[in-house]
């Protein structure tokens, strides 16, 4: 009582970090939300994984006060030797059943969900491949003989679900949208299938999720899930070969041999190497999500590639003068 | 080891092997199913669904629980838990209940994983 006022402020001081302490999970929360979170379903699976990680949260914070309850009571409140009796039944009810049943329980539910996550689609299929460090897409809709061919973006129509069909071609990968579902690797020489019903149109993000080799942090995606009318109408222009400008731009592509690597649709420039580019510029990223199809990051991305992504297959065009590297930009950002 | 030891541990090798047989049971019905799984999905799968697949791993879990049942009443007999003396491990009798109050925890214990591994069955409807 004595030393209160002169103890008062000092203590006041050692609270207030504390207190902003208590505030740090307010702000981790904060990274819940957003486009590239399971914590933000927009689609039915990853609603149910959500519901799955909080029940399962939810129980580990049960055992956990439970199981420091039990301390607490044992070392604190009440002390002393147990009848063996007792000792045992505590032993063989809260150490063997109880945890038996439980894990029991919850892996059954979990199990009952899996098939779940693997139900046969609606009737597109897209199969993407993951190449060195960048996604190979084609859309097959229901009862087509040809894909539509596309890469480094995935577009999905709400209400509906819709069968991934994906492989990989030197190493393994791993394609995650948290926002929208589960993972599935993709292997050289393998198919595996991971079905996705979208519930919420918007654009979230996708990323490699096993690593994969030296820009395996560079190798995302944009996912696009749009109204079913309005993708319908979108795939429809996707279908369509590229409304290809000529000029000084298209020379160059050619010169440089950038079609040697590239599929431009409606042009003679049919390489499969790289990412086909027939409707580039109207893709919302560049280079597998990591920059926009804008002047700048293409021009960029041909003078530096390999700077910006270590071990890319493309070579960098350094030599290429400002204006030609301007030209190149005009051209493919002609590619709508 | 002295002689007496030796003479002991001759004796106890049957409970030994005891000791071994239920995690072995579990072992191999883990190998089973899910090697089984592999190829069947592999060869059959797709063409045949998972039924047989289904119906074999019920039939290997049966199986399974039954030796490990049998084992567990063995080695429970062998404990004679209800003797409160088997506590003291000096008496060369003690460790042979011991022994048996060993294998029997291990029977609960694989019976559990016989389980849980075969749960999955339970749940698939094709081998994707
Ligand atoms: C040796 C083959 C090769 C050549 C030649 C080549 N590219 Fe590429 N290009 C690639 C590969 C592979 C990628 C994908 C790289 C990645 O993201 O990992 C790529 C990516 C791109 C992208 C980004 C595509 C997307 O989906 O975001 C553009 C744009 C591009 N190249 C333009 C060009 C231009 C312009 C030229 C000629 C000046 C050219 N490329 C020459 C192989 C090549
Ligand atoms: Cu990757």
């Amino acid at each position: 009582m004595a030393g209160e006022g002169v103890q008062g402020p000092r203590s006041d001081k050692a609270i207030l970090p504390r207190r902003a302490v208590c505030l740090l999970p307010l702000v981790l929360i904060a990274g819940c939300t957003g486009r590239q979170s399971a914590l933000a379903p927009a689609g039915e699976d990853a609603a149910q994984l959500k519901l799955l990680l909080l029940v399962m949260l939810a129980g580990a914070v049960v055992l956990w006060l439970a199981l420091n309850g039990l301390f607490y009571y044992v070392t604190r409140i009440r002390p002393g030797a147990f009848h063996i009796r007792h000792a045992n039944r505590l032993i063989i009810g809260a150490g063997v059943i109880f945890p038996t049943v439980l894990i029991g329980a919850l892996l059954a539910w979990g199990l009952s969900i899996m098939p779940g996550q693997r139900a046969p689609g609606d009737g597109l299929v897209i199969r993407v491949k993951a190449e060195e460090w960048w996604w190979r897409v084609e859309y097959w809709p229901q009862g087509s003989d040809a894909p539509i061919t596309s890469a480094n973006e995935i577009r999905l129509p709400t209400g509906s679900r819709t069968e991934l069909r994906l492989t990989a071609n030197l190493y393994i990968h791993s394609l995650w949208i948290p926002a929208l579902g589960g993972k599935m690797d993709m292997i050289p020489g393998r198919e595996t299938v991971l079905t996705l019903h979208p519930q919420a149109a918007g654009t979230y993000r996708g990323q490699c999720a096993e690593f994969c080799g030296a820009s395996h942090a560079l190798m995302a995606f944009e996912t696009v899930v749009m109204e079913p009318d309005a993708f319908a109408e979108w795939l429809r222009a996707e279908a369509a070969p590229a409304a290809a400008p000529g000029g000084a731009g298209a020379a160059l592509f050619r010169d440089e041999g950038c079609g040697a690597c590239h599929t431009i649709r409606g042009t003679d420039f049919a390489g499969t190497v790289g990412p086909d580019l027939t409707h580039l510029a109207s893709r919302v990223s560049l280079g597998a999500g990591i920059m926009q199809v804008s002047r700048d990051d293409l021009k960029r991305w041909i003078a530096h590639t390999g700077d910006i992504k270590p071990e890319v297959a493309m070579p960098a065009y350094d030599w290429l003068s400002d204006a030609d590297l301007d030209h190149l930009a005009t051209y493919l950002e002609g590619l709508r | 080891m002295s002689h007496q030891d030796q003479d002991e541990f001759r004796d106890e090798s049957v409970s030994l092997w005891r000791i071994a047989f239920a995690p072995t049971v579990w072992a191999f019905h883990f190998l089973l199913c899910y090697a089984g799984g592999a190829v069947w999905c592999a060869k059959f799968g797709a063409a045949q669904g998972v039924g047989f697949l289904r119906i074999s791993v019920l039939g290997l879990t049966v199986l399974a629980l039954a030796l490990i049942v049998w084992q567990g009443w063995r080695s429970a007999r062998q404990w004679e838990p209800h003797d409160a003396s088997a506590t003291d491990l000096h008496r060369p009798e003690s460790r042979h209940r011991f022994l048996g109050h060993a294998a029997f925890l291990l029977s609960i214990i694989s019976g559990v994983g016989v389980i849980y591994v075969a749960l999955p069955a339970l749940f698939i409807t094709s081998c994707r």
